[in-house]
């Protein structure tokens, strides 16, 4: 029985060690072609999410803007172009880790800390902000806070003259109303005032590559499930 | 002809495993086999650990990397990084010569990178030292900067560190010498000196000017300094400290009283006097919150450096100290 169970085992973990060869193997974009692999990946980077990721970006995945953790279970990323290798390099080497190769391009500057807005300006700028991702604002304070938007703060050189980004800055898209530290306001006044300089740690060497490679699939195969499948998923 | 089996063809019938345990079931010394086995297992299992030699070098490159360069790993994400940033095309868009010439320079690098801890450069080259160093420092201060300070902090930061907001003083002072001995004056005694520079002082703070006190007492400029403003260290720099220290001590438009110096007895009179003053919070917020963060930066690399002390084993030779 012993042999058995032993030979079942070996078989089994024969048959995945095939199944990480291919992962890795395939170069990373390719892999949501295969059905197959994404499966097998997913159910690999379930319980290493909840064990590693869950705590900053929830076990629902949904982020937590305390902590300005972002939402991974929406297709609004702040880095990349949200394919598996962009989401990969993430994670490999995270951001603002000090090293050269994670993403830290810039931050966002602490307008009001240092002095560059006056409260008056900073809060003219959330209300265009609150224009431009499609909610209610107030007219003249908008108008003017896109003055100081394409003016002396100089906004759209990250975030861009439509406002819609940049992914190579990490600056988020203002107009997809989706907001890593909150987005009433109040959360709009503070990241302008003191400026957002998050950070995540980079996970190669202490994750595999293998398991790093998971992860990216896994993640971006729920990026792109419908809003409805997300909500019912739960707990990863 | 086919007839039900009997029990003895029941009992072939059963498989292998199973008529195994139920011999050692049978047995009447059954308690001891299995640890016996399970013992022995063991005991082969450790040997086999003990006695295994060294993990066998790679032949071939595993998956999710391009090249192995002495057994490192170049791995297939840094390759895909550095053809992009380097033809600005997407990966699948760049020919294989390009993709071929990235490599190429990628394990050029690695093997120089090797070279150098086979040379030893960390402990042999200050440059390479300071980059690893500052390296370090860059990681364990990232995450303190993620922590923006409040106003409160920040104002406090300010108070304490009030002085590296001073502004330098600027002054534009005329420096008058009455000439004493030497060839400039041979006849001419010290004591006189301070008598006719007192009389002059008096003629200055009544109105008289700067000419009249060179034409009737014989001051001439002492050429140390241009008639314009200068801030203080340069005052300082071309006056020397006795003199600065009287002259940093008047106001517009005041006469010094006469100071001997070692070229003679020195009038000095304040055209315009801006004394060195504490830029106010609001003016230099900005210098307040770099230096801030600088300080962060630091705080988190003391902090880092003690922790490292903590964990490491530093034996000094005797009569050293640190």
């Amino acid at each position: 029985m012993l042999a058995v169970a032993g030979g079942i085992a070996y078989a089994h973990e024969v048959r995945h060690q095939q199944w990480r060869d291919r992962l890795l193997s395939t170069l990373p974009n390719d892999v949501p072609d295969d059905p197959a692999l994404v499966a097998f990946a997913r159910a690999e980077a379930a319980p290493l999410f909840a064990q590693h990721c869950a705590a900053c970006h929830g076990a629902d995945m949904r982020g937590q803007p305390a902590l300005g953790a972002p939402s991974l279970a929406d297709n609004v990323w702040l880095y990349g172009d949200g394919g598996v290798y962009e989401i990969e390099r993430t994670i490999l080497y995270g951001i603002r880790t000090g090293n050269s190769k994670s993403r830290s391009v810039t931050d966002m500057p602490a307008f009001g800390q240092r002095g560059v807005l006056s409260d008056a300006d900073i809060r003219n700028v959330v209300q265009y902000v609150l224009k431009v991702s499609g909610r209610r604002y107030q007219v003249e304070a908008a108008n003017e806070g896109r003055r100081i938007y394409t003016g002396n703060a100089n906004c759209g050189d990250c975030h861009a003259g439509d406002a819609r980004g940049d992914t190579y800055y990490g600056a988020p898209n203002l107009t997809a109303n989706v907001w890593n530290s909150g987005g009433e306001p109040d959360d709009l006044y503070k990241a302008i005032y003191f400026g957002q300089h998050r950070t995540m740690q980079a996970w190669f060497p202490t994750l595999s590559l293998f398991q790093i490679r998971a992860l990216a699939v896994y993640l971006y195969a729920v990026s792109r499930e419908p809003a409805a499948a997300v909500a019912s998923r739960g707990t990863p | 002809m086919s007839a039900a089996p009997a029990d003895g063809q029941a009992a072939v019938r059963r498989s292998w495993p199973r008529r195994m345990l139920e011999r050692a079931l049978a047995r009447p010394g059954r308690s001891s086999v299995l640890p016996l086995a399970a013992v022995v297992l063991g005991l082969t299992l450790a040997a086999l650990g003990m006695f295994r030699g060294a993990p066998a070098p790679l032949v071939e490159v595993p998956p999710g990397y391009v090249a192995l360069v002495n057994q490192k790993g170049v791995l297939e994400s840094d390759l895909i990084s550095q053809v992009e940033n380097a033809t600005m095309k997407r990966f699948d868009e760049a020919t294989p010569e390009e993709k071929r010439r990235v490599l190429r320079s990628m394990i050029d690098e690695e093997l120089l990178v090797q070279r150098a801890l086979l040379l030893d450069l960390p402990e042999t080259t200050i440059e390479v030292r300071e980059a690893m160093q500052q390296g370090v420092e860059a990681q364990v201060a990232e995450p303190y900067w993620s922590l923006p300070p409040s106003d409160a902090e920040l104002r406090a930061y300010y108070d304490k560190t009030r002085s590296d907001y001073t502004n330098d003083g600027t002054m534009i002072v005329h420096d008058l010498v009455m000439h004493v001995g030497g060839f400039q004056n041979a006849n001419q005694s010290t004591p006189q000196a301070l008598s006719d520079a007192a009389d002059a002082v008096y003629r200055l703070r009544s109105g008289a000017s700067v000419d009249y006190a060179k034409e009737h007492y014989g001051f001439v400029d002492s050429n140390r300094l241009p008639a314009v403003e200068e801030l203080d260290f340069v005052v300082k720099m071309r006056l020397g400290d006795k003199l600065f220290e009287v002259a940093s001590a008047l106001g517009n438009g005041e006469i010094s009283d006469p100071v001997v110096d070692v070229d003679g007895v020195h009038v000095l009179v304040m055209d315009i006097r801006r004394p060195a003053s504490v830029a106010d919070f609001s003016s230099v917020r900005d210098k307040v919150y770099q230096a801030y963060r600088r300080e962060q930066g630091e705080r988190a690399t003391a902090e880092n450096v003690r922790l490292l002390r903590s964990q490491a084993e530093i034996i000094l030779a005797p009569g050293q100290e640190e």
